[in-house]
């Protein structure tokens, strides 16, 4: 945990420098007052500050003897259902850019809900068209939301 | 008498069958979500966004605001039924209502549960009319400076909550206002912090940003352990005997003070007024021992000042632009994705639309009560909805709202990168809600200053001129100051208390 929270810290106070450093590319003040990079400069000084006396605080702090015990990244049999809900969104995501809604939604619920532990396999067929072909023209029929249709325009 | 005038108005257009049919709906979804453990109003209000691109503002507001307030609601069934909170406000309600489930008063702590939201609630909204548009009519009277220290003193106001974690709080204040300056600067319209990338121009969409930190987040830390729905209580009747709706009249009512203004103070979350108003009625209560093993009024102050306080806490959003909490921002959000800027001119430039959704949350509160009591039983069955579906379906909603709102896969992705973000900052014990509310408020926060400092030809001199604004920005800092380096004897609350 402990050391988790130095590794976040340090990516803060990294995300800060680099943003001191994008506001210094902009102007700080013009003719009419403050510029583009004023706000964001003081922000991300002030960030920097915090971030430093946080890493501080955080290496300071006795080391608790349960930190062991506490995992920050997923990890036994959750580790898999943890991931396949990732790596599924995200198939889904680069599959929605070519074969549209639909199609991946299909194939992405139908994924999801087996990774998840589902056997049946009617309820999968089911929950699969319903949450992919039904879902589609409730938002896009009935609620007029655009949904991707990808390069097929399916 | 104006403020009556307005509201009868605003009953007129709440009662049209549309808007009806609207605050119905977002009473049964917000119940919905509330119902389902692990996903907050937070979460639930941002999921269903996109149920309301289609609507006109005034029926999408109406929806979202009913969702946020049947979630609150929602999250007492799972308390009292077995003993997991379905949102961190209901926390509380588990100590006594799972103990009077267990002695078969299952139906008596519900019902009692839906009659304190109720008075809780309307009692707040009253209140809510008696002091908005006065509080609007003063904020009226503010500068950019004035703005800019206000909303400097509510972001304090949130971090100030953080506890032990005040460092990381601030420093999350931070990250969140860098993440709202990307985009096109709102005072000179040059590009920053884009990189080239048109997705980036309009800034960082906060549906997927709520969504991911949010939602998703929510996913992945529910997956990672098995989840098993088991009801162990049984529903026998619906409502408490006469006895126990005289035990809990006065619990009602000391709710009611308790959660409505703690509400009126931006950053305290939901389960503050409910752990206080629970300690508060153990303290006057003449037989405390009760407490703990099924005491009636223990379920009814806390649920009480719950639905005060989600009342109560539109007040500063509705007459000062300012989000008291993350489901507080989430419907900030979609006032804004709606073309309407939550804030003092909102009573002056558009009283039809905000006098009908204040006139909606009488309406909502009442369809909560009518609802809930008959439909308890309804709603103790979704808890046996198998998560493999309940995950993949909210998922659906996520992949819809993130898309939406811009036609953009970018931000598909981006509520990915944030969900697995705030999955993260959630092990490691960040706090999400001050990113929240910086994101929310970053642009309207840069803006009023730099106007402040073009007025005064940069100097931050005029804050001295200014004594209101002045004030508004020292003392939440001495009070930060005063939190940073206090001794620990001074931490005002404790779950110890009630215990």
């Amino acid at each position: 945990m402990r050391q988790g929270r130095l590794i976040a810290t340090g990516a803060m106070l990294a995300f800060c420098l680099f943003a001191l450093w994008q506001s210094l590319l902009l102007s700080l003040t013009d003719r009419l007052g403050p510029g583009p990079g004023f706000f964001p400069f003081w922000l991300a000084l002030i960030g920097i500050v915090l971030a430093v006396a946080l890493l501080i605080t955080t290496a300071r702090e006795p080391r608790d003897p349960s930190e062991g015990e506490i995992h920050i990244l997923p990890h036994g049999p959750g580790a898999l259902r943890w991931l396949a809900i990732v790596a599924l969104l995200a198939a889904a995501t680069v599959a929605m850019a070519v074969v549209g809604f639909r199609i991946s939604m299909l194939v992405f619920n139908a994924a999801l809900v087996i990774a998840l532990g589902e056997r049946r396999w009617w309820a999968i067929a089911l929950f699969a068209v319903l949450g992919s072909f039904g879902v589609y023209y409730v938002f896009t029929t009935w609620l007029d939301v655009l949904l991707p249709t990808g390069w097929l325009e399916f | 008498m104006e403020a009556l005038t307005h509201l009868l108005h605003g009953f007129a257009a709440a009662l049209s069958l549309n808007n009806l049919l609207f605050a119905f709906a977002g009473c049964m979804l917000g119940t919905l979500i509330g119902v389902l453990p692990g996903l907050g109003p937070a979460a639930g209000t941002a999921i269903l966004i996109p149920l309301t691109f289609s609507l006109d503002a005034t029926g999408a507001i109406i929806m979202l605001c009913a969702i946020y307030y049947g979630a609150m609601y929602g999250g007492t069934i799972t308390s009292v039924l077995i003993n997991v909170p379905g949102e961190a406000a209901s926390v509380v309600t588990c100590i006594d209502g799972h103990q009077m489930a267990r002695q078969g008063r299952a139906g008596s702590a519900l019902g009692i549960a839906a009659i304190g939201s109720f008075v809780g609630g309307t009692l707040a909204t009253v209140a809510l009319v008696a002091v908005a548009m006065p509080l609007a009519s003063l904020a009226l009277k503010f500068g950019p400076a004035e703005f800019f220290a206000l909303m400097v003193a509510g972001l304090c106001l949130v971090v100030g909550l953080a506890g032990s974690n005040m460092l990381a709080a601030l420093l999350m204040t931070v990250i969140g206002l860098l993440l709202a300056m990307i985009g096109i600067d709102p005072v000179r319209g040059a590009p920053r912090f884009t990189f080239g990338a048109e997705e980036l121009y309009d800034g960082i969409g906060f549906v997927p940003v709520v969504m991911g930190l949010f939602g998703i987040a929510e996913l992945l830390l529910a997956a990672e352990k098995r989840q098993t729905h088991m009801i162990s209580a049984e529903l026998k009747t619906w409502l408490p005997t006469r006895q126990e709706c005289r035990q809990s009249a006065g619990a009602i009512g000391r709710g009611t003070v308790v959660g409505f203004v703690l509400g009126l103070i931006p950053g305290v979350g939901a389960i503050v007024p409910t752990f206080m108003a629970y300690v508060l009625e153990k303290r006057v209560s003449k037989t405390p021992e009760r407490f703990g093993k099924g005491a009636i009024e223990g379920v009814a102050t806390a649920e009480t000042a719950n639905n005060a306080y989600a009342n109560a806490a539109m007040v500063p959003l509705l007459a000062l632009g300012i989000p008291s909490s993350p489901t507080i921002a989430v419907l900030m959000g979609a006032f804004i994705i709606n073309g309407i800027t939550p804030g003092p001119f909102l009573f002056t430039e558009q009283p039809a639309l905000v006098w009908t959704v204040i006139a909606s949350f009488f309406i909502g509160n009442l369809l909560l009560l009518i609802l809930n009591l008959p439909l308890v039983g309804l709603w103790a069955k979704l808890l046996k909805v198998p998560f493999s579906y309940m995950c993949t379906g909210i998922l659906i909603f996520c992949i819809i709202g993130a898309y939406g709102l811009k036609q953009s896969l970018f931000d598909v992705w981006m509520m990915l990168g944030f969900g697995i973000l705030g999955y993260l900052l959630r092990k490691l014990d960040f706090p999400i809600a001050p990113a929240i509310l910086a994101l929310i408020l970053g642009p309207m926060m840069e803006k009023s200053l730099r106007t402040t400092l073009e007025i005064s030809g940069g100097s931050f001199a005029i804050f001295l001129d200014r004594p209101l604004a002045l004030a508004m920005l020292v003392v939440p800092v001495i009070v930060i100051g005063v939190l940073i380096f206090k001794p620990r004897s001074l931490s005002p609350l404790r779950e110890s208390d009630v215990e």
